[in-house]
C-alpha cells in the first residue's frame, strides 16, 4: 500500500466517527494546505517531510517509524545513530534481517526510562 | 542501553569505549539482627526475579509508569544487597527513595566529590546498605513506604518516592586508555553467584529501603578522582520494590520463598563472610548516621519488637578478597 493511501484509509476511518479528521481540518492541524494534503493521498506528489509525517502519525495516532518508512524515509534521529557507527549498525541490520521478530526483541530492548 | 537478562541489569557504554559496561543485580539474603552489634557480610541467597514495568503497566501504579524502569518483589522487613561486576572502572550512585545511600542527600543526576556520593566498580563489589559510619552500614531492609521507617521518611518527612534509584557513568575513555589499556584485560565476573531461590519472584505495592541491623562494610573513596568519570554519559534506572503479596497479582509468577532468618542460617553452621581490601574508606554520612533503624523505630512506635531479631553469634566467617569475590550460601 502507498503512504497516500494508507493516510487517507486511517484519516476516513477516524473521520467516520469525528469530524475533525476531515482533510481540511487535518491539513489545518498539521500545518498544510488542504489542497496539498489531497495530492498527498492521491499520490499526486511524493511524501512530505519528517516533520509533516510526524504530525500527521500524531494526529491520526499512527507510529512515525512505520509511516516513515511507507514514506521511503529514516528517521532522523536513526540516521543520527547510524553515521556515528555506520559500518557496526549496517553489519548488525544486515545480520538480523532474517531473524524473528521476538528474537530481535531479545536483542534490542532496553530498560526504559522514565521521568523521576 | 540497559538490558535485562537472567535478572541482572548490564548498562553499556559503547560510545564511550566497547567494554564500557558493568553489571549490577539485587541479592536476597539474611535480614541481619538489628541490635546494635555489628556483624560481618551474610550471604548471597539468589537473584531476586525482575521485571520490566512496562510489562506490567495496566496493573501497577501510574507512578510507576511515569518513572519506568523495573520492579522486584520484596517480602515486608526481607533485606537485599546490591551486586557489581564488570572490569571497565565506573561510578555508580546509589539512592533508597531518592536518598543518597552514601552521601545520605537528596537525589540529584551528576557526581558529587564533597562528599564522594557514589561507588566505583569494580573496587566496590557491592552495596549491602546506608553508609552510616566510616566501615559500617546499616542494612537494606523494605518496609512499606507510609509507614515511617524508610530513610527517605525520616529525612524528607515524606513518603514520595519509594525504589531504588541508580545512576551509573563509566570512565573517560582517555583515562581508560591511559590507566588500562596495553594491560592485561581486566574484565573478570566477579560474582557468578547460582541462583539457589530465584525460579522466578495491602493498599500499595510501593516498598521503600528503611536502615536494618549494622553491618561491617567499607565504601572505598574514589582513587581516581571525579574528572575521571564520563558525565556526559549516564544510564539511570529506577528499580520499584513491589511488596511480595502482591507480586503475585501483578506478574502470575510466585515470589521466592521468604530467607531464613539469620539464626536459622548460623544454626545450620552456614558460613558468613568478611571483605578485606586496603583502600582508603569514606566517612560515614551525619545525616544517615542519625537514621533510626527499623527495630528501633518498631519499639518507639508501641508495635513491640520486630520479629526474628534474635542477635546471632556467626560461627564461620569466610574472607573474602577481590581475588575471590564470591559470598553466596547454599541455604
Amino acid at each position: 500500500m502507498t503512504f497516500g493511501k494508507y493516510i487517507r484509509e486511517h484519516r476516513e476511518v477516524l473521520k467516520a466517527e469525528d469530524r475533525r479528521f476531515s482533510v481540511r481540518q487535518v491539513a489545518q492541524r498539521i500545518g498544510v494546505e488542504p489542497a496539498y494534503l489531497s495530492k498527498i493521498e492521491r499520490g499526486d506528489v511524493a511524501p512530505p517531510s519528517e516533520a509533516k509525517i510526524r504530525a500527521l502519525a500524531g494526529e491520526l495516532n499512527e507510529d512515525v517509524d512505520v509511516l516513515l518508512a511507507m514514506a521511503g524515509k529514516v528517521s532522523s534521529d536513526l540516521q543520527e545513530i547510524i553515521r556515528k557507527r555506520p559500518q557496526l549498525f549496517a553489519d548488525l541490520i544486515r545480520q538480523l534481517k532474517s531473524m524473528q521478530d521476538h528474537a530481535i526483541l531479545r536483542i534490542a530492548r532496553d530498560v526504559r526510562d522514565g521521568d523521576w | 542501553m540497559i538490558e535485562l537478562l537472567n535478572n541482572q541489569l548490564t548498562f553499556r557504554f559503547p560510545e564511550v569505549h566497547p567494554k564500557a559496561s558493568c553489571r549490577i543485580n539485587f541479592q536476597r539474603t539474611l535480614r541481619i539482627p538489628d541490635d546494635n552489634q555489628e556483624y560481618p557480610l551474610p550471604p548471597g541467597l539468589g537473584c531476586f526475579p525482575v521485571a520490566h514495568v512496562d510489562d506490567f503497566a495496566d496493573k501497577l501504579p501510574a507512578t510507576w509508569q511515569t518513572h519506568g524502569g523495573i520492579f522486584i518483589p520484596m517480602y515486608q522487613s526481607e533485606a537485599l544487597w546490591i551486586n557489581f561486576s564488570g572490569g571497565y572502572p565506573c561510578a555508580v550512585k546509589i539512592a533508597a527513595g531518592k536518598i543518597n545511600a552514601v552521601s545520605g542527600k537528596s537525589w540529584s543526576n551528576g557526581l558529587s566529590d564533597d562528599p564522594q556520593d557514589y561507588a566505583v566498580i569494580p573496587d566496590q563489589p557491592w552495596l549491602d546498605g546506608f553508609n552510616v559510619s566510616e566501615d559500617y552500614i546499616r542494612q537494606f531492609v523494605a518496609m512499606p513506604l507510609g509507614g515511617g521507617y524508610t530513610a527517605e521518611e525520616q529525612i524528607t518527612d515524606k513518603a514520595e518516592h519509594g525504589g531504588l534509584q541508580i545512576i551509573v557513568y563509566p570512565m573517560k575513555h582517555d583515562v581508560y586508555v591511559e590507566h588500562f589499556e596495553g594491560l592485561v584485560d581486566t574484565e573478570s565476573d566477579f560474582l557468578e553467584i547460582p541462583a539457589f531461590l530465584s525460579k522466578v519472584c495491602e493498599e500499595s505495592p510501593d516498598m521503600g529501603l528503611a536502615p536494618g541491623g549494622l553491618m561491617r562494610q567499607t565504601i572505598s573513596e574514589d582513587k581516581y578522582g571525579i574528572d575521571a568519570w564520563d558525565q556526559d554519559n549516564d544510564r539511570r534506572c529506577f528499580i520499584h520494590l513491589a511488596n511480595s503479596v502482591q507480586y503475585q497479582a501483578i506478574t502470575g509468577h510466585r515470589p521466592p520463598h521468604r530467607p531464613a532468618t539469620a539464626k536459622e542460617y548460623t544454626n545450620a553452621g552456614l558460613p558468613w563472610f568478611d571483605y578485606y581490601d586496603d583502600s582508603k574508606a569514606l566517612p560515614g554520612s551525619d545525616a544517615l548516621s542519625k537514621l533510626t533503624s527499623v527495630a528501633a523505630k518498631v519499639i518507639e512506635k508501641g508495635k513491640g519488637h520486630l520479629p526474628d531479631n534474635d542477635p546471632v553469634q556467626p560461627g564461620i566467617i569466610k574472607i573474602v578478597s577481590k581475588e575471590n569475590v564470591v559470598r553466596d550460601g547454599d541455604f
